[in-house]
């Protein structure tokens, strides 16, 4: 599998460092400064309940998303001193999966790869082990507007993947597929670290998040509340229990809605 | 349930009003006032027709009710996405009977706009040619059957091709179709002037036959029954009402027994019904590309123009445009050699399409900005699609005025000279499009829809501002030819090479300050073409 081969040895001590990121916009703030180092070689996981500020990290982490401070280093270098650099070493798969809708599957891997100085021959082999792998290879040829959710996710994931980077950052990358397509993500991911790779995911399945990553980060309100390996962060519980716990769940509402059940139609 | 589903319909255009932009408000109220002169038009029209014109008179009034229900058939069909009342796929999940949602949605298409202004033209049908008396309820019947069968039969047909229309294809076709539209209404008008100013009577009686046709059809049936209602001819307008009456009733279960279908017959996946794109740029244009970033983004802008919808009308308007424009120059010469020489406005207009070259891309062009690629070599990939796209264009329509006017000598001169407006233009724009950059919506029910960067109206000047740029930077080269073309032919040999290394000095101008400003902006030219979703 050439698609996925382990990058060269590391330099930097760490994958990613995150020292005092910031992001307001206007008078909320996003992210409330963070201060993060990811070993080489993890799968780290980051979690948190909708609006923590994980999308605007991973977007001012990977230079997508100027930060109001803050350094942000990749595999040693810093992101937004020289991003060309620091993106080269980076593959990213956004949230919102914002796709060339008019590029067929295999149009929009070529373009990729070309975009990032690859040469032909190589993208070309690369492009077609991935659809194979990802089981697009049929729809290769059909565009992107037409495909569904799940086979959005990836063939983004594909493009993310093509140049081999040494950190993968992915967002919420197992939602909206199917178990078998997301074991083989899982299967390709985990090979993916034991070369030496960094794997970066935000998610809302904890079970996935705890079967899956050595470290995780629960966010809340823009702050990172709790960071470190699985096994301390949940401490004895699931994960799904800390993090609610960290979080601060609402009430079940079983009085407000009282009438549900009732069936009166 | 009806009342309800009137509501719907009412709520929808009263929250079209509120909701959107103002652009989209104006287009509403222009909507409407559009609608204003044709009812008011085709109630004069029916209503004066019976006694200026009393021969021909009743077979005009056939022609106006066919054209009408073809009217009806038509438009909600370009206009599918745009009207959610519309798609009956929306009401699926509500626990309602074909009957009741028949009868609601009936008496949904019977408020807005269009019907309003339909009943208005056909009122004066009544006022034209009812008599006093009894003939008088005949002909406010047929009025009405007619109204029933353009609602009805509209209804009908958009249901059975519901699934069809709601395809991507179809969308696409459509925002082709309406954008297109107006030009082809004008060119009709235009059209039919010319042959009423050769109509004579003999021509009229050729009409005949058609009218003995369209006097069967469903509304023709209708319009003969007014006819013979307002002629006292009562029965055989009570036989043609009742036919025509019949037929609405058919078209009627026809519409039920596709509503019932579409409520409760799985649809196909998306998958299943899209076809595999062609692969012409791969095929004719990608070999003579860089096999690099450069081409990889030129090979992209040209797949682009032949795929998306609105980047496709925006071409297609500007060549359009300059075609037109092309005529009328020809008009004071058809023989004029020099003549070759205009087809340069198709160059000017269609490199205008640069001046949001980013905003086609919309949020996707996070790709590029995450794959930390050199923005000049970007621009230049664009730069390069717009320059094949535009010199394409310019070279058929050069050698078509050349057929025509034996300039074949001005074709080289009309190339060059290409090359050196383009290559300006495309400089003006890779600073104006890094500059002010707006995203444009992949698909959309309203085809001038900017996506809210709240800047319009300054995005609208910048772009003023850039098309008088360039006309001024573009002066002596337009100096040059007019002279060479009027005064001093020898001239047009130098202006060629002269044009193209003006252009592409200012070009790589224009280029290095796109570039060196798009190199430390990439994330703000990424949010400015994304969307903000609501907090």
């Amino acid at each position: 599998m050439t698609a996925a081969s382990p990058p060269q040895a590391d330099r930097s001590p760490t994958a990613l460092t995150v020292r005092g990121l910031r992001k307001a916009f206007g008078p909320k703030v996003a992210v409330a400064g963070i201060d993060l180092d990811i070993p080489h070689g993890c799968f780290f996981g980051l979690v948190g309940p909708n609006g923590a500020g994980k999308t605007t990290t991973l977007g001012m982490v990977t230079g997508l998303l100027r930060p109001d401070a803050g350094q942000v280093l990749v595999d040693g270098i810093e992101v937004w001193r020289d991003p060309a650099a620091a993106k080269r070493r980076i593959g990213v798969l956004p949230e919102d999966l914002r796709l060339f809708e008019r590029l067929t599957g295999a149009e929009l891997l070529t373009y990729n790869g070309l975009l990032r100085g690859m040469p032909p021959p190589t993208v070309e082999e690369r492009a077609h082990e991935l659809l194979d792998v990802l089981g697009l290879a049929d729809a290769a040829g059909t565009l992107v507007v037409d495909y569904s959710h799940g086979m959005r996710k990836k063939i983004a994931l594909g493009a993310a993947l093509l140049h081999a980077p040494r950190v993968l950052f992915l967002d919420e990358p197992f939602e909206a597929i199917d178990p078998v397509s997301a074991r083989t993500i899982r299967g390709l991911l985990e090979r993916y670290t034991e070369g030496g790779a960094t794997v970066v995911f935000s998610s809302h399945v904890m079970e996935l998040v705890e079967r899956l990553c050595d470290r995780v980060g629960i966010m809340r309100l823009g702050r990172l509340i709790a960071e470190g390996p699985t096994e301390r962060v949940r401490a004895g519980r699931s994960l799904e229990d800390a993090f609610v716990e960290l979080v601060g769940a609402g009430g079940t509402a079983r009085e407000e809605l009282g009438w549900l059940g009732t069936s009166s139609a | 349930m009806a009342g309800h589903l009137v509501r719907l319909k009412l709520a929808l255009l009263r929250n079209g009003l509120r909701r959107s932009q103002w652009q989209q408000q104006l287009g509403l109220v222009l909507g409407a006032l559009g609608g204003l002169p044709l009812a008011a038009g085709g109630f004069l029209l029916l209503a004066l027709l019976p006694r200026a014109e009393p021969r021909f008179g009743p077979l005009l009034v056939q022609v106006v009710f066919v054209a009408l229900f073809l009217g009806w058939l038509l438009f909600p069909l370009l206009s599918f996405g745009g009207d959610t009342s519309l798609d009956p796929a929306r009401l699926v999940l509500l626990p309602l009977r074909p009957g009741e949602l028949m009868s609601g949605l009936f008496l949904a298409g019977c408020v807005g706009i269009a019907p309003l202004c339909t009943l208005a033209a056909l009122a004066g049908g009544v006022v034209g040619f009812a008599p006093v008396g009894p003939g008088l309820a005949l002909a406010v019947a047929a009025v009405l059957v007619q109204f029933a069968l353009c609602v009805v039969g509209s209804r009908a047909l958009l249901t059975v091709l519901s699934r069809q229309l709601r395809s991507r294809r179809a969308r696409d076709l459509g925002i082709l179709l309406v954008s297109l539209a107006g030009l082809t209404v004008s060119l009709a008008v235009q059209v039919g002037a010319r042959m009423a100013e050769r109509f004579e009577r003999q021509d009229v009686e050729a009409l005949r036959a058609i009218g003995r046709v369209a006097g069967w059809l469903p509304p023709g049936l209708a319009a003969r029954a007014l006819v013979d209602a307002g002629r006292g001819r009562l029965l055989a307008a009570t036989g043609e009402l009742l036919l025509a009456a019949l037929v609405v009733l058919l078209l009627g279960w026809w519409w039920w027994r596709s509503l019932d279908r579409v409520l409760t017959t799985a649809e196909p996946p998306a998958m299943a019904r899209s076809r595999q794109a062609a692969g012409l740029v791969r095929r004719l244009v990608r070999p003579f590309l860089p096999a690099d970033q450069r081409g990889a983004v030129a090979a992209k802008e040209l797949r682009y123009l032949a795929r998306h919808p609105r980047l496709r009308v925006s071409w297609l308007t500007s060549g359009l445009l300059s075609l037109a424009l092309v005529v009328l120059v020809a008009l004071n010469d058809w023989n004029h050699p020099a003549l070759v020489l205009s087809a340069l406005v198709m160059v000017f207009l269609v490199g205008q399409n640069s001046l949001n070259q980013f905003g086609w891309d919309g949020p996707a062009y996070w790709a590029n900005a995450a794959a930390g690629a050199d923005p000049r070599g970007d621009l230049v990939g664009r730069n390069l699609a717009a320059m094949l796209a535009g010199l394409g264009g310019t070279a058929v329509l050069a050698v078509a005025l050349a057929a025509v006017t034996g300039g074949w000598r001005y074709v080289p001169v009309a190339l060059f000279v290409a090359v050196g407006v383009l290559a300006v233009v495309l400089g003006v724009c890779d600073v104006v499009s890094v500059r002010f950059p707006y995203p444009v919506p992949e698909v959309t029910s309203n085809l001038w829809a900017v996506e809210g960067t709240g800047q319009g109206c300054l995005v609208g000047l910048m772009q003023m501002v850039a098309f008088a740029v360039q006309g001024a930077l573009l002066l002596p080269v337009f100096t040059l030819v007019g002279v060479g073309v009027f005064v001093w032919r020898p001239l047009l040999a130098i202006t060629c090479p002269v044009a193209v290394l003006y252009g592409l000095v200012l070009w790589r101008v224009g280029l290095g300050m796109g570039a060196r400003w798009l190199r430390d902006h990439q994330p703000e030219l990424l949010t400015a073409l994304t969307p903000r979703r609501a907090a």
